[in-house]
């Protein structure tokens, strides 16, 4: 079918006289280094010659106080539309001023044809190793200048780069599918043949005769799912501690690319299935500013309360079971935090009819109204909450073993949280007031009076105390809301995503072809590319979309805040003991579908 | 009625008196000999099996659950279907373990647990045996896990295991030097180590005269069986289950039973020391109350030792030792070094116990050395906080 849809259009960008914009200085400074500059739904995108990369990244960090790696990502543009056999791959990164909140993309077309190169910037942004790991994983790209470049989620055999587009959908050999004839049948049983192109790196383990080398996981009761720590041991102490992962990678973004943006809905449910909620609103946050549609006040509202009702429910599983990993399974509190969330999940289940994988949030509003008892639930949970946080820091705050145990443990600075790309109550707690629903308002976060709680020591008991605070803000967010909650629709009238109403079908056949291509086909945003990230409860969520003008992805990474922060594990671990390591992953508060997602 | 009243004994005469009918003298000496010594050594058994309720019961009800509520009225059989569950279990020894040393591990720690029991006295003239070294052997016998627990770590060819096993070294030998000196000090006052005779000789309960000494003694001991705050050896979070985590079956059992074996042993030893063993009131009239007082003052520790693990994180390696060779053993030591002093203060011949005034002295002494103790700790956390950046706090 092809039928065009007349959305298609980019609206033009205001443009008058202003101070010179970021992309101005730098295409001032680099004349070489930048090729072009695109805007787009309100984001620059610089593109920048892959020699001048890190001079431009530099200037951006050290002069401009683009101090945020936020996003490093890459796009294989080979079944593009428009692609004549230029550079076929393109790294992208996106730069956030913590500061401003202004936010800057570099792109970068890689050259080397099918095996492409790009310079690596980990020695600008320590947090750059594992992003820059992924794309070499999933896209194959190489960073000249990577100190550690080797596979990251799949396993080192691995035959291919998934994501580039002239791999399939689950197109790796799979032996049964054989016949005997096959000569590649000798491959039988060992269903992940060697690849030619990656060289396997075997881990580095140091010294391994002096040190003991100890797995902790992929089963163990405290690493929160299926997370592999190799920690090198010297007696009790960690001498260094290597997260191992990949082991839930789901392919989602492979998977995000071959269906409709509405049908990728519930895979975000499934990354960070903690917290639903928060990766639904950042989702559809992201494929409506692709799209250019604004959602109804009444949806606005209801989605920040359902995020900071997630936002309490995923600090409440934070909590229980970051004592539990300090105290064992018989710590009360755990049992506590949990029967708080049961209620935080029956509001969901009476909204969504699902507890756990929502989808509640959807692209275009909310799946259908809330009914009338959602407010006097909700106020049902600001009645209660406030006294059930007290009863929770009696018990715990001032106790002395905690303070024992929390204090001093896993510290890491301000400077090294904007190295490492860690962001959410960890950057917050080592002094960083650096919060998106502050810096970066999205769905009316501005309207809403609220502080961000921003410590200075950086160890697990500041990050403890932060995230608590936050549960109390999020309650005077939820208040506010409920106060405010506005009539009207909760789906958008624009009909680039909005079905026509039914009365309307009966008169006019362009609405009605309009209705059959909305349910046949999807919506279809422009061509283009953006990014958008929230606060998701862990940190930031970020999703980059590159639109071809078809109701399916090109292009859909998701910007994780489990696997950014989890890099920091090593530093915060190292010289401590394991029982500290312990609670270093607990304070990180990873969830593993976010990080292999 | 009379009869009642001293029931226990009164009831071990006439089955003395029963069989003496029909047996001599060795006979009957032999028969009781088994019969006490199948009572003792079933006590572990019996303890797990009635602590394990008790423990899931109030762990259930801190953490706002029902616990088992399944199997019997309010769940009191639940330890059974749980031990015909670990009967019924496949019995793994690992490739690569030390097969002798791994077997006789749980049969050893089951074994000290039990023996732990010979000295306890339930009541008057209640005992298994009123050794003249009682109080020693406990401490004796309360080695003898030592050694169960480094050769289950060792042989099960595991690394959490092996961990498990450094941490019991350095913890179970740390917190012995407490317990032996807070042991030490009520073994001066009362002047004797016969633990039949420790009890006879508290007038009043030593909790209430040398608080130190119980305090010293509880934690160390909670640290000698790897309850929480100290359940290092164990602990889930991090080294799985420490030392037996390759123990399956039966063999899993018998470490289930010597931990509540020896949980239901330290409240019992805790209860003879410091709280006054069976004594309680009309016990002179009746002295079959005892047992009964005895075993309610032991539950009642042992509530004590289970809300502390419902409610308290856990230490770490460094700051339990650190606990025990900084706050736990100076302490116990200027105790001991005030009782010694003051039982020689108006010293009476042939004196049986301490008297009032050295009591009360006792009792001074002890709460200036809690005074003394606290201020240290509360200085030594806020330096510490200091050192992490959080003056003030």
């Amino acid at each position: 079918m092809t039928l065009v849809n007349d959305s298609t259009t980019v609206p033009a960008e205001p443009t008058a006289a202003r101070p010179p914009t970021v992309g101005e200085q730098l295409a001032a400074r680099f004349p070489n280094a930048i090729l072009g500059a695109s805007t787009f739904r309100g984001d620059t995108t610089l593109t920048v010659a892959p020699t001048g990369l890190t001079d431009v990244a530099r200037a951006l960090r050290d002069e401009l106080g683009f101090d945020h790696l936020s996003n490093l990502s890459s796009t294989d543009w080979s079944r593009y539309r428009g692609y004549a056999g230029k550079e076929r791959f393109s790294t992208i990164y996106h730069f956030t001023s913590t500061r401003t909140g202004e936010r800057i993309g570099l792109k970068v077309f890689a050259p080397g044809g099918d095996s492409p190169a790009v310079p690596s910037l980990a020695a600008l942004w320590a947090g750059a190793n594992w992003p820059e790991r992924e794309v070499y994983d999933l896209m194959g790209i190489k960073f000249d200048g990577h100190p550690d470049l080797r596979r990251i989620l799949l396993p080192n055999n691995w035959p291919n780069h998934p994501l580039r587009k002239d791999i399939p959908r689950g197109g790796e050999t799979v032996p049964f599918s054989m016949i005997w004839e096959d000569e590649e049948f000798q491959s039988f049983g060992k269903q992940i043949v060697e690849a030619k192109s990656v060289q396997p790196v075997p881990p580095k383990q140091a010294d391994a005769n002096k040190h003991m080398i100890l797995n902790m996981g992929p089963q163990h009761p405290s690493t929160h799912g299926v997370l592999r720590v190799v920690a090198e041991l010297d007696g009790e102490t960690v001498v260094a501690a290597y997260p191992d992962i990949g082991y839930l990678h789901s392919g989602f973004e492979k998977q995000g690319e071959t269906i409709r943006y509405k049908d990728f809905l519930p895979y975000t449910d499934r990354m960070d299935y903690v917290s639903a909620m928060s990766n639904n609103l950042g989702y559809s946050l992201a494929v409506e500013k692709l799209m250019g549609v604004e959602i109804p006040p009444r949806a606005q509202v209801i989605r920040v309360i359902c995020a900071e009702l997630q936002r309490l429910a995923s600090h409440l599983v934070w909590l229980g079971t970051h004592i539990m990993d300090a105290a064992g399974v018989s710590h009360a509190l755990l049992m506590y935090t949990f029967r708080e969330r049961e209620q935080l999940s029956d509001i969901f289940e009476l909204i969504s009819g699902a507890r756990l994988t929502i989808s509640y949030i959807r692209p275009g509003g909310v799946w259908k109204d809330v009914p009338p008892s959602f407010v006097e639930r909700v106020q049902d949970v600001l009645k209660a909450f406030p006294a059930r946080i007290d009863e929770y820091e009696r018990m715990i705050t001032e106790n002395p073993v905690w303070l024992g145990r929390a204090r001093g443990v896993g510290k890491l600075t301000a400077e090294q949280c904007l190295s490492l790309g860690v962001t959410g109550p960890l950057l917050r707690a080592s002094g960083v007031p650096f919060d998106y629903r502050k810096a970066r308002p999205y769905s009316g976060y501005e309207n809403y009076d609220f502080k961000v709680p921003v410590m200075t020591e950086g160890d697990t008991y500041a990050r403890y105390l932060v995230r608590l605070e936050e549960m109390r803000q999020s309650l005077r967010i939820i208040d506010q809301a409920l106060k405010n909650l506005p009539d009207g629709p909760v789906w958008t009238a624009d009909r680039k995503m909005a079905l026509p109403p039914r009365q309307e079908l009966d008169t006019s056949m362009e609405a009605l072809i309009h209705h059959f291509k909305l349910m046949t086909e999807g919506f279809v945003p422009p061509m283009g590319e953006v990014y958008h990230s929230v606060e998701n409860p862990r940190g930031e969520l970020g999703f980059y979309l590159v639109s071809d003008g078809t109701a399916v992805p090109y292009r859909l990474h998701v910007r994780a805040p489990s696997f950014h922060n989890l890099q920091a594990t090593d530093t915060m671990a190292r010289g401590s003991l394991i029982a500290d390591l312990v609670l270093v992953i607990g304070t990180i508060d990873i969830v593993l579908g976010d990080v292999d997602r | 009625m009379d009869y009642l009243r001293n029931f226990f004994v009164n009831l071990a005469r006439s089955w003395t008196a029963w069989i003496g009918g029909f047996l001599p003298d060795w006979g009957v000496n032999l028969v009781n000999y088994l019969v006490v010594g199948i009572i003792l050594v079933l006590m572990p058994v019996i303890a797990t099996l009635t602590l394990t309720w008790m423990e899931r019961k109030v762990i259930g009800r801190i953490q706002n659950r029902i616990g088992p509520n399944r199997v019997g009225p309010w769940g009191i059989f639940q330890a059974f279907a749980d031990a015909v569950k670990m009967l019924i279990k496949e019995d793994i020894v690992p490739s690569g373990a030390d097969k002798p040393v791994f077997n006789l591990a749980p049969i050893l720690i089951a074994g000290a647990a039990a023996l732990l029991w010979a000295v306890v006295p339930f009541g008057r003239g209640m005992i298994g045996q009123n050794l003249n070294i009682g109080a020693l052997y406990v401490v004796a016998v309360g080695s003898i896990t030592t050694i169960a627990v480094i050769m289950a770590g060792w042989s099960s060819n595991n690394k959490f295991a092996l961990l498990g096993a450094f941490r019991v070294v350095a913890q179970l030998l740390s917190y012995e030097i407490p317990m032996v000196l807070s042991i030490a000090t009520v073994v001066l006052v009362t002047g004797t180590m016969r633990m039949g005779d420790i009890v006879e000789r508290q007038v009043a309960p030593f909790i209430v005269v040398l608080p130190v000494a119980f305090i010293t003694y509880l934690l160390a001991a909670a640290a000698e069986t790897g309850r929480a705050p100290f359940d290092l050896l164990e602990a889930d979070s991090e080294i799985v289950a420490g030392y037996f985590v390759e123990y399956s079956g039966l063999k899993f059992g018998w470490f289930y039973i010597a931990e509540y074996g020896n949980l239901f042993a330290i409240a019992a030893i805790t209860t003879t020391l410091f709280l006054g063993g069976w004594r309680g009131p009309f016990v002179s009239v009746a002295p079959a109350l005892g047992p009964f007082y005895f075993v309610i003052k032991s539950v009642a520790v042992i509530f004590v030792l289970m809300w502390i693990r419902g409610t308290w994180p856990r230490f770490r390696i460094d700051q339990m030792l650190a606990f025990a060779w900084k706050v736990l053993v100076p302490a116990s030591l200027a105790n001991l070094l005030w009782s010694a002093i003051v039982l020689q203060i108006g010293r009476q011949p042939e004196q049986l116990g301490p008297t009032i005034v050295q009591m009360i002295l006792l009792l001074v002494g002890n709460v200036a050395i809690l005074a003394v103790t606290g201020l240290l700790l509360g200085r030594a956390a806020r330096r510490y906080a200091a050192q992490h950046g959080w003056a003030g706090a």
